[in-house]
């Protein structure tokens, strides 16, 4: 049954309909647009990990050790065959493909460009280089084909390059010799980012050994299933990763391959952090202001309650409960308004394209986010709003309660005239 | 558990005043409102205070209510010293003892009049069903249980003041003060309720202190006290 005392708060908000109404909108849409701002960055997470992951970085990575210093393409797996199996049996292994990177020059007549040549496995890369999808001429590599190549589209244009030409690949191989070999372009990508076509050069991970002279892979790029949107959600994985990858390899995630990333969005969290603390001070003051008002309209009243019996930290009670209820309204009220709406915007997303024209896309710290941004919605909206709504409230009602708890009692006997 | 010190009801006088100085400061004045005053109120005194404004009635009520302390002097309520009480004590020594009733009813307009009257036994720590039973039986007594459930502004000033005064003594305290308790009632309402809290005082043995200014009240006191300047000027058993 509720108390006496608290039908006492809960009614004096009534008192004051109008005042009441004000408050609770205002927290409600102040909490509403903290919601949006979490919920975009939640969003800018998950797209960034996406990125990051579909573009080729994966979520994970099995580097020989020492890469992550020396970030030498000459640098090779140990054991790579018996690594790329171990790594595809743990149960949380979208998929794994093995890649080989050296740096080389392709040269068409007269015309030439500097690019670092990844030899890819053809039957597993497709599943994990999301950057396919701005295949814009031909076609990707097929499983076990030689002598081919997929070009960006930056590289394809410098070198005045179309489907169905030759060019010759030169690289200089582990012993110091120059090496040649014919390659055919099949395939164009063209991403939207100048920088990111610049990076994408793909043959057969045998065409790579050939040239460079050195076997096998260097590198094991992994997706990994419902990794989720937490960045730290990818580094128990990494440990169980560590613990198959053999000696003379290590585990990477994508939070130690792309550090600029994973700065960005630490950069975004902060930046939300601020607005939203912002926006809920703003809303806090307003909320405060009010419940003074109330309380100072009521000092007889408290007077009257002090008088009878009724103890400071009952008063301080009446008036935090009565907050309490604005912030839950206002929170029922944020998540009403804002929940749907972000439920809308992830499910549509936004496009961005229009303001992101220049020749390097949305292209961040070599990965290309995806231009259709999607805010993440969900349930946890639901106890993000309350608690942020009922705390504010709560540091809200906290001068007015210290206020109304230091009433004097004696004034319950002077007669206002 | 409340380990809080409780304060003592014993069979000493409801409330001694000895040699009570009261000084209030208004910038660089001050005034004595109470000015070295002695009184006992004895044990189901139906008492009047009477006297001019600045006599210094209001004052004296704030203290013997526990509202206040005194300047200089002693102010003994139902056996303890306020002087040596906190905050705290004094306020749940005015829950568990006193009763007030205010020359402007002061009912919390937004609960009904059986919630005012239970909000204090509540407070208390009475149970919910007990509390109701008791307000509704005190509301009855004092002819109001038809308005139980009615809010201050659907009542009458007569009613709402007959609900003061069943808060007031819902809880049997031993001592109820008031203030200038039909100062806001016409002639038939304030004999009504002078003849209310009389037959509560014969009835219950409480001890009542009220200021006043009208002869009509003054009339039913069993004791005038009048005060002149902060001090006492008479005092008179009828």
């Amino acid at each position: 049954m509720i108390s006496t005392s608290t039908r006492y708060a809960l009614r004096s908000l009534r008192r004051n309909l109008r005042r009441t109404a004000l408050s609770v909108v205002g927290l409600g849409i102040g909490v509403g647009i903290a919601l949006f701002a979490l919920s975009w960055v939640r969003g800018l997470e998950r797209m960034s990990v996406e990125a990051a992951a579909g573009g080729g970085l994966g979520h994970l990575r099995v580097a020989p050790a020492g890469w992550l210093e020396q970030h030498d393409e000459a640098l090779r797996l140990t054991e790579w065959e018996d690594t790329l199996e171990a790594t595809r049996a743990l149960p949380w292994v979208e998929v794994a493909t093995p890649r080989a990177n050296v740096g080389g020059l392709l040269g068409l007549g007269t015309r030439t460009a500097h690019v670092v040549l990844t030899g890819v496995d053809a039957s597993t890369e497709p599943q994990l280089f999301r950057y396919l999808r701005g295949l814009s001429e031909g076609r990707y590599l097929e499983p076990g084909e030689r002598g081919a190549i997929v070009l960006g589209r930056a590289n394809a244009t410098r070198l005045r390059a179309n489907v169905g030409d030759e060019l010759v690949a030169t690289v200089v191989s582990a012993s110091g010799e120059l090496e040649s070999a014919i390659v055919t372009v099949v395939g164009i990508i063209d991403t939207g980012s100048r920088t990111i076509d610049q990076s994408i050069a793909h043959v057969a991970l045998e065409d790579v050994a050939q040239l460079s002279g050195r076997e096998g892979a260097g590198e094991i790029t992994i997706l990994a299933r419902e990794l989720g949107t937490d960045p730290e959600a990818v580094e128990p994985m990494r440990r169980e990763l560590a613990a198959v990858v053999g000696e003379g390899n290590q585990a990477l995630s994508w939070l130690e391959l792309v550090p600029d990333l994973r700065a960005k969005i630490d950069g975004s969290y902060r930046s939300s952090r601020i607005a939203t603390t912002i926006i809920l001070l703003v809303v806090l003051f307003g909320v405060a202001s009010a419940q003074l008002t109330s309380v100072l309209e009521r000092r007889k009243e408290f007077a009257v309650l002090a008088a009878i019996g009724i103890r400071a930290r009952t008063l301080v009670r009446i008036v935090v409960t009565e907050s309490l209820f604005l912030g839950l309204v206002s929170g029922l009220l944020a998540i009403a308004w804002a929940m749907p709406l972000l439920a809308h915007l992830e499910r549509v997303g936004l496009d961005l394209r229009a303001a992101f024209q220049g020749e390097e896309g949305m292209a961040f710290a070599g990965v290309l986010l995806d231009p259709v941004f999607r805010p993440q919605a969900g349930p946890w909206l639901v106890p993000t709003a309350l608690a942020l709504s009922l705390v504010a409230t709560m540091l809200a009602s906290l001068y007015p309660a210290w206020f109304a708890s230091r009433t004097d009692p004696a004034n319950a006997l002077r007669v206002d005239r | 558990m409340n380990t809080e010190a409780q304060p003592t009801t014993t069979a000493k006088p409801p409330a001694v005043a000895t040699d009570v100085v009261k000084t209030f400061r208004t910038g660089d004045m001050e005034v004595n409102a109470l000015a070295g005053l002695t009184l006992e109120v004895r044990r189901g005194d139906f008492l009047a205070l009477v006297g001019p404004s600045g006599s210094g009635k209001t004052t004296l009520l704030n203290l013997f209510g526990a509202l206040d302390r005194p300047t200089k002097g002693k102010v003994e309520v139902l056996g303890n010293d306020l002087g040596a009480m906190s905050k705290s004590e004094r306020a749940r020594l005015r829950l568990t003892s006193l009763g007030f009733v205010f020359q402007a009813y002061n009912l919390v307009p937004v609960l009904t009049a059986a919630e005012n009257v239970e909000l204090i036994l509540e407070l208390q720590g009475m149970g919910a069903a007990e509390r109701r039973k008791r307000a509704l039986d005190v509301l009855g007594d004092l002819g109001l249980g038809e308005l139980a459930a009615r809010r201050p502004m659907e009542l009458s000033g007569g009613q709402q003041q007959r609900v003061a005064v069943a808060r007031a003594v819902a809880s049997r305290p031993a001592l109820v003060l008031a203030d200038e308790p039909t100062a806001n009632l016409d002639g038939k309402n304030a004999e009504q309720l002078m003849a209310l809290m009389r037959r509560l005082s014969s009835d219950h043995g409480t001890t009542f202190v009220f200021s006043t200014h009208d002869p009509r009240v003054i009339a039913h006191a069993s004791r005038v006290v009048t005060l002149e300047d902060g001090k006492i000027a008479s005092d008179e058993t009828h």
